[in-house]
Order: C-alpha cells, then sequence, then structure tokens
C-alpha cells in the first residue's frame, strides 16, 4: 500500500529534492506551492509536511485550519526559522517539527515516527531483529519459529512505548509515567522487573539482551 | 515630527504670571499697610463708629457741654419771680441731679446765697470787676463752667453757676487703642496666612507633579499632567508634557525597530537556512554517487561545515533573541537531573556515532531547582554540542554529581585538550556566551575547570 504525504513548500529547490527523497522512499507525495488550497488537498493523505514561510497565507494558519479539518492526520512543520517562540506557536497544533537544514534521513525518521503513531497507518509490520510487531492488531511474531508472543498488559504497554520510539532512548521517568500514569518514584525496582520479564519472552538469550537495550544511567531503547 | 519643548519663560523683573511677582504683591502689600492701612483704618474707624454708635451723646453722662448749657439756662428762667429759699431748694435739686457739678448762685445785690459744695476763691459779695475776672478764668478751662443769669430771658441781675469737670464731656480716648493693636494684630496674621498659603499652594502643585511623575502607565511612562497655569510650575509642567510625548515617540519608534529586527532576523533565518538546506541535500545526493576516497573525505568536510554553519546561525540569531530581551524565561521547580537524563538520553546516538565512552552517574532523586525548562535544555545542548565539536578526540563523556564548593553541582566532563588548547574554540563562543546568559538568568552558577586531561564543567543553584 502507497502512504500519500501532503507537502507544502514555496521553495523550488528544497522543494525537489525532498519530494525526490521522499519517492525514493516509497511514498506518494503531493506537492502544493502555497497553502491556500492545503484543506482541499488533504484528502487521502497520511501526514502533512509544512513549512512556515509560505507565500499568502503562512504556514502556522494553514497548520491550524488543517488540524481543524483533518485533526488525526499528523503535520509535521518544518521551518528555516529559528525564533524560539516560533516553535512553540508551531508545536501546538503541529506534532514534530524540523528545522532547516535537516539530514534527509532524519526526515524521514522523523515522518516514519510520525505515521506509526497515527491511527491511519497501515499494518505493515515493524521488524526489530528476529520480531515482527503489527502495531495495528497489537501483534508481536516471533520470526524464528513463527509463533506469536503473549505479553501481559504492563509488558505490551512498556514494549510498545519503545517501539513507538524507536531508536530513541526513554528514561525510566518516562517509560514509567507512560505505562503506569504515574509519576515514577525513585529506587522503585517495578520497571525493572517488568523488563526483566518481557527480555525473557521475546529475547532470544535474556542474559545479553538485543532487542531492549540498556544504556546505563540513563534509560532503555529498541533500535530498529 | 518634532515638537519643540517650551523654553523657560526669561525672567522679567515683573511678570504678572511670576511667582516672584506675586509674592513681591504680598509682601509690598504688607509694607505699605502700616503708613496706607493705617489712616484709612483710623477714619474708617471713626466714620463707621459714629454711624454705628448713632447719637455719640449716648455715651456721656450728662450729654457735651451745649446740652448742660442749655439745662442750665432753663433752670436759671424758671426761677423768675422766685424767693430765695425757693432758688436754694431748686438748685439742691439740681445738685443732686449732677453730683460732680459745683453750683452757686449769686443775688441782685452782688451777695452769694450758696455754695454746692462750699468752694474756695468765691467772693462774699461780687462786686463788678470779681465777676469779669471771675468769667475771664473761667473761658475755656477746666472745669466748664457756666454762668445763667436769672429770670424769664435771663435778664436779672442775679446769676447761677454750674462748674462741671470737662472730662465728663469728652469721649473716654482709651477706647479706640486695642482696636488698633487688634487690627494690626489681624493684619499680620493675615499676612502670615496669605504667605502660608500662597507656598503651600506652589507645594501641593509641585507635589502633584512629582507624584505625577511617579505614576506610570503600562509602558513605565507617566501620564501627561493638566495645565491649570502659565506661570514657572506651569512651564516645567509643559517641559514635563512635553517629555512624555517625547517618550512616547521614542517608544514607538523602538517598538517599530523591534517589530522590524524580529521580522529581518526571521526573514534572515529563512534566507541563510534555505541555501544550506539545498546545500545539505545536494551533498545527501552524491553520497549516493561514486566517488574516490579524496572526494568522500571532502564531501564528508563539506557536510560538517554546513551543519556546524548551521547551528552557527541558530545560535546567533538565538543571542540576538536574548539580548533584545526576546526570550522569556519561566522558571518553575523542576528535577533537574531528570531534564539532563533525557538531554543525554537524546545526546546518546551522537556520541555513539562519534565513539565516545558515555558515563552517566546521576542518582535516581529528584533535585527540584528554579530552571525554565527549554532555557535548562539549551544549556546543556550548547555543553554537550561542544563537547562533540571540540573534544570529542577525548573519546568520553561524563555526567554525574559532585559536591563543589560546598555545593551540590552536577558536572559534565570530558577528556579533551581542554578548553584553552581547543581548536576552533572561537566558533564555539556564542554557544557559550548563550549558556552564560541563561545560567545568570536561571540564577545559577558555572564553574569551568580546565587542564590539557580535560574539562569539568560544574552547574550549580546559586540561590540557597
Amino acid at each position: 500500500m502507497i502512504t500519500t504525504l501532503l507537502y507544502i513548500e514555496d521553495d523550488q529547490e528544497i522543494g525537489s529534492f525532498v519530494v525526490e527523497h521522499l519517492r525514493a522512499h516509497q511514498y506518494e507525495v503531493k506537492w502544493l506551492r502555497s497553502g491556500d488550497r492545503a484543506t482541499e488537498e488533504v484528502e487521502n493523505c497520511s501526514l502533512i509536511i509544512l513549512d512556515v514561510m509560505l507565500p499568502g497565507l503562512d504556514g502556522f494558519t494553514v497548520g491550524q485550519r488543517l488540524k481543524k479539518v483533518a485533526p488525526s492526520i499528523p503535520i509535521l512543520m518544518l521551518s528555516a526559522r529559528t525564533a524560539i517562540d516560533d516553535k512553540l506557536q508551531g508545536l501546538q497544533f503541529a506534532d514534530d517539527y524540523v528545522t532547516k537544514p535537516f539530514h534527509p534521513d532524519e526526515l524521514i525518521a522523523r515522518i516514519e515516527v510520525l505515521l506509526r503513531r497515527s491511527s491511519t497507518f497501515s499494518n505493515v509490520p515493524t521488524n526489530v531483529k528476529h520480531l515482527l510487531v503489527y502495531e495495528a492488531e497489537n501483534r508481536i511474531v516471533n520470526t524464528d519459529n513463527e509463533e506469536e508472543i503473549t505479553l501481559s498488559g504492563k509488558q505490551f504497554h512498556i514494549f510498545m512505548y519503545l517501539i513507538r520510539h524507536l531508536g530513541q532512548i526513554m528514561t525510566k521517568e518516562q517509560i514509567y509515567e507512560s505505562v503506569w500514569g504515574e509519576s515514577y518514584l525513585e529506587g522503585d525496582k517495578t520497571l525493572m522487573v517488568h523488563i526483566r520479564y518481557l527480555r525473557e519472552k521475546i529475547e532470544r538469550d535474556p542474559a545479553s539482551p538485543e532487542i531492549i537495550e540498556t544504556i546505563r544511567g540513563l534509560g532503555y531503547r529498541i533500535r530498529g | 515630527m518634532k515638537k519643540a519643548i517650551r523654553k523657560p519663560r526669561e525672567s522679567k523683573w515683573f511678570a504678572r504670571q511670576s511667582l516672584r511677582s506675586q509674592y513681591l504683591l504680598i509682601v509690598l502689600g504688607s509694607f505699605l499697610f502700616i503708613p496706607v492701612v493705617m489712616p484709612i483704618v483710623s477714619v474708617s474707624y471713626i466714620v463707621f463708629g459714629n454711624m454705628m454708635n448713632g447719637n455719640p451723646k449716648d455715651d456721656l453722662k450728662y450729654g457735651n457741654a451745649s446740652d448742660v448749657r442749655a439745662m442750665w439756662y432753663a433752670a436759671a428762667a424758671e426761677m423768675e419771680g422766685k424767693s430765695t429759699p425757693q432758688i436754694n431748694l431748686r438748685l439742691h435739686e439740681l445738685k443732686a441731679q449732677y453730683p460732680e457739678a459745683s453750683i452757686f448762685w449769686v443775688n441782685s445785690a452782688g451777695a452769694t446765697e450758696l455754695e454746692l459744695p462750699p468752694q474756695a476763691g468765691i467772693p462774699d459779695l461780687w462786686m463788678p470787676s470779681d465777676a469779669v475776672a471771675f468769667m475771664k478764668k473761667s473761658v475755656n478751662t477746666d472745669p466748664y463752667t457756666v454762668v445763667a443769669f436769672m429770670g424769664k430771658d435771663n435778664a436779672h441781675s442775679s446769676f447761677m453757676v454750674l462748674q462741671m469737670p470737662r472730662d465728663l464731656f469728652e469721649r473716654p480716648a482709651t477706647i479706640g487703642t486695642p482696636v488698633y493693636i487688634a487690627i494690626i494684630f489681624t493684619m499680620f496674621v493675615l499676612f502670615v496666612t496669605i504667605s502660608i498659603l500662597f507656598f503651600r499652594h506652589i507645594q501641593r502643585r509641585l507635589l502633584h507633579l512629582q507624584s505625577a511623575m511617579a505614576l506610570q502607565d503600562e509602558h513605565g511612562i507617566p501620564k501627561p499632567v493638566e495645565l491649570r497655569r502659565t506661570d514657572e510650575i506651569g512651564g516645567l509642567e509643559a517641559a514635563f508634557n512635553g517629555m512624555i510625548e517625547q517618550l512616547h515617540i521614542s517608544r514607538e519608534r523602538q517598538l517599530e525597530e523591534e517589530a522590524l529586527r524580529k521580522s529581518l532576523i526571521a526573514n534572515l533565518s529563512h534566507d541563510l537556512r534555505t541555501p544550506l538546506t539545498v546545500m545539505s541535500g545536494h551533498l545527501y545526493g552524491l553520497r549516493e554517487e561514486a566517488l574516490s576516497d579524496r572526494g568522500r573525505n571532502s564531501l564528508s568536510i563539506v557536510q560538517d561545515k554546513v551543519s556546524g554553519l548551521s547551528e552557527l546561525i541558530d545560535n546567533l540569531l538565538t543571542h540576538t533573541l536574548m539580548t533584545s530581551g526576546r526570550y522569556q524565561l519561566s522558571p518553575e521547580p523542576l528535577d533537574v537531573l531528570r531534564l539532563a537524563r533525557e538531554s543525554a538520553a537524546g545526546w546518546y546516538p551522537i556520541w555513539e556515532r562519534e565513539n565516545m565512552e558515555v558515563e552517566v552517574l546521576l542518582p535516581e532523586e529528584a533535585w527540584v531547582w528554579n530552571v525554565d525548562k527549554a532555557g535548562f535544555q539549551r544549556i546543556l545542548d550548547n555543553l554537550f554540542q561542544n563537547i562533540v565539536r571540540h573534544a570529542s578526540q577525548g573519546g568520553y563523556i561524563g555526567l554525574f554529581v559532585e559536591q563543589h564548593a560546598g555545593r551540590s553541582a552536577l558536572v559534565i566532563a570530558d577528556r579533551g585538550t581542554g578548553i584553552h588548547s581547543e581548536s576552533g574554540a572561537k566558533g564555539a563562543g556564542i554557544g557559550l556566551v548563550i549558556v552564560n546568559y541563561l545560567i545568570v538568568e536561571m540564577g545559577l552558577g558555572l564553574e569551568t575547570d580546565s587542564s590539557s586531561e580535560g574539562t569539568r564543567i560544574y552547574i550549580y543553584e546559586r540561590k540557597k
């Protein structure tokens, strides 16, 4: 299934190489030179990449309009502006923010994170080592033996939280607060216990884990 | 639109609107009051006194001298055909009426018949010369003397004499004196009161002006005052209003400039970053092409420089925003160790790529400092960035806590060659300027301990 992105950018040179790069990564791109007709074109798009400095309506106005028309479609702001208050203004409706110049790979990574997070994402599984993770179906398959892995509620939430933040190190506080929904208390061993059980279920060798990495002093990470 | 502030009034010696002139008038009035006002008061006292009292004789016991004389003549006329005892009786009655008076009468033979009371110097038998001498002696002297011939039309040769002390006919002179004193005193009090009121009025207007200067509107500019008079203080008020107008104009200009600067920064940012974005995009495209090792090496150098330039622009613009007061910090109590962990987690992949050993030894307890979240993150970002850029050859980054000079400090350590020998340290300048600005603004302290073995940066809370 082809994912369509709506890309609003007035600069010809930036636009053409970004579009080329996105197409090289198997995305279909609708490129608009201004935001005036954005709300009409947003249909069937899975994600919006929006430049701030646009002729006519500026990116913030366009973004706010798009969020009203299609609240479920994630918006990635792309801007050469760096003013700190711009960032805050943008993030009120934008789901992420990338400042120019950006690394093309970073852009792709951010797009993937946003798409994975959004509910419109297709059920293409995420591959992590020997695991295939079907987020939409809450299913994890071990490719070594093609068996489905069953996790307890908390284990599943921890795992999915790290999958959604693929490649990012999440601190114990962040994981705990996201999964348990309450603030993390110092010296709490609960999370460590859950991670140990989680590893026993998903790792080939729980003694030297490959999927959930421990970053000493910081937290945990699942690398894509 | 430049409006000249009104020049202070060049002081003419006497100008009606001048405070000096006003006060001179008051002083002059008080000096003139003795020679001018005193006679006026005297005259008005008499005039008003008479008018008020109606008949001045009412003050006198027996009326004035002519009243007494008329009475005496009438009494003498009534003596027509009366016998000596009858006359004596009548005179006794009169004596009772006028106890202060001396009375005697002389019959037609020239003999003194009755003396009330007996008096020295009255002859028993009157010669014509005696009469003349008595009359002469009695004219315009004290006592006041009335001689009346008896009988109808006072035609007889017998006569009766009444002598009365003159002061009985004169108004007591002492009545006026306390009135004068009172008037002078009143005038003095009036002068003092007017002076006090005059100066109080000046003082009140000055205080009014002072409080008007202290009162400020939302932009810190005082409101203009209402102009009431055109004297020196009025001039001061006008100058004050002119100054406020100037302040408003310059404030407006400042706002315009600020807005202009902000849009300039935004545009500059856009204009600088757009070519950089295009460059990095094409550099990325070049990587896919077949290149020699030298080409690859050049490519990575250029890529490095492009990202360095981008950071520099970011820092430069941030610094501009900060120094123009556009960067608002809102400090709140936050666990800085948690912020440090989260920031380090974000930087970890970059440290990994640089093959740096990462040692994070932060306790799990919370260190709650009063900091601005974005500001604190920016401090850490700039310091980490600096280490990656200039101390990555040390291959180490450490993050831990330590007691430093009696305070709990967050320590960021590297094993680079030290700040002073670091290559291109100048380029990192602005990032550290931003760090120092934020440290000061958030009430934190930062100390750097640098040697050729590496650098340790201590961050601590200054308050407490």
